[in-house]
């Protein structure tokens, strides 16, 4: 019986090791989003986005609260969280995925295609993203872009509103990633 | 009065509205005057964590979009972004409180040390893995130079 717990407890340890240290994270990763339209341009950013990428099985997870987006003018901030994204009903946008042909230790940079899922507003869709990702001896640097259409996330827009806000939206990111310690 | 007149009113009240509108907005979404408006919620940054660990849900319903004023030691300061940020200590090691403090706080910011208490007031957002506090600035911090 204590040689089972003793294994089990060595187990534990070893697999908590192993993911500890092929884990890295960042709390404070950046989206921002534009809407470009010749009626006016809009944009937001969040500084607060948190990710973890697990290098040994290429995956990339993130996670973003909706309402932390910081908006020019208040009147955009309320249309966005009350109307188009209802961040009441889905405080969270969040994405995993799959980073395609990853090699964590080659140095320097190198762009990669993430295949994988973007929920938002409870609404899932397949996605594919370009980044670019720099390994500066272990920390990791992934940024891109990326465009989302409105439609996709059944997002509604008053007809009134509709020539203000464009059809597809860009969307850039920053992730500066540390080892992820306990 | 006038077809004319009338129609010059009802635009002159349609501005007035809609630039006051937009002029209270504004302040109200950038938290400018934040310093003038009065916390709703003061706790302690491992209370606030412990509770969103607990009941995320329920966490949300009393802290979420509303102003609070959190005390607790600064576990990091970070530069990330171009942004000040501060980290209070939660009640484990894993979580924390993440104040992102507005830009004139800079000078103050340089002054902390890791360790020290402080108090923060800032507008709650919610929980991911921590904690999360924007327009945030210090309340009454005693500078240890």
């Amino acid at each position: 019986m204590n040689k089972i717990i003793v294994l089990l407890v060595l187990l534990i340890h070893l697999t908590d090791f192993e993911t500890t240290s092929d884990q890295f994270i960042t709390r404070q990763g950046q989206i921002s989003f534009f809407s470009y339209t010749s009626v006016e341009n809009i944009e937001a950013r969040n500084n607060q986005v948190l990710s973890i990428i697990d290098i040994s099985k290429s995956e990339i997870a993130v996670s973003m609260l909706m309402n932390a987006f910081v908006f020019k003018k208040s009147l955009m901030h309320e249309h966005f969280n009350e109307s188009y994204i209802e961040s009441d009903l889905y405080p969270k946008a969040t994405f995993e995925g799959n980073i395609i042909d990853f090699d964590p230790l080659a140095l320097g940079i190198q762009t990669k295609i993430i295949k994988g899922k973007l929920t938002i507003r409870g609404i899932t869709k397949d996605i594919e993203i370009k980044t670019t990702i720099e390994n500066n001896n272990g920390s990791y640097l992934l940024t891109g872009d990326f465009e989302v259409a409105v439609q996709d996330f059944d997002i509604k827009i008053p007809p009134i509103l509709a020539p203000n806000i464009a059809k597809i939206i860009s969307i850039t990111f920053r992730f500066e990633y540390q080892t992820y310690e306990k | 009065m006038s077809k004319k007149n009338k129609i010059a009113i009802f635009f002159f009240f349609l501005f007035l509205v809609t630039g006051l509108s937009f002029y209270f907005g504004y302040y109200k979404s950038s938290y400018k005057n934040i310093g003038n408006i009065s916390a709703e919620v003061e706790i302690s940054s491992s209370e606030l964590v412990s509770s969103f660990m607990v009941n995320e849900k329920h966490a949300n319903s009393i802290y979420r979009g509303k102003i609070i004023e959190v005390v607790g030691v600064i576990k990091e300061i970070t530069f990330v972004n171009d942004r000040n940020t501060i980290l209070l200590r939660g009640d484990n090691t894993y979580s924390s409180v993440l104040c992102d403090m507005k830009l004139n706080q800079t000078e103050e910011i340089k002054k902390l040390r890791k360790g020290q208490k402080i108090k923060i007031k800032g507008v709650c957002k919610g929980f991911l893995k921590d904690a999360i506090l924007l327009h945030c600035m210090l309340i009454n911090t005693q500078i240890d130079e």
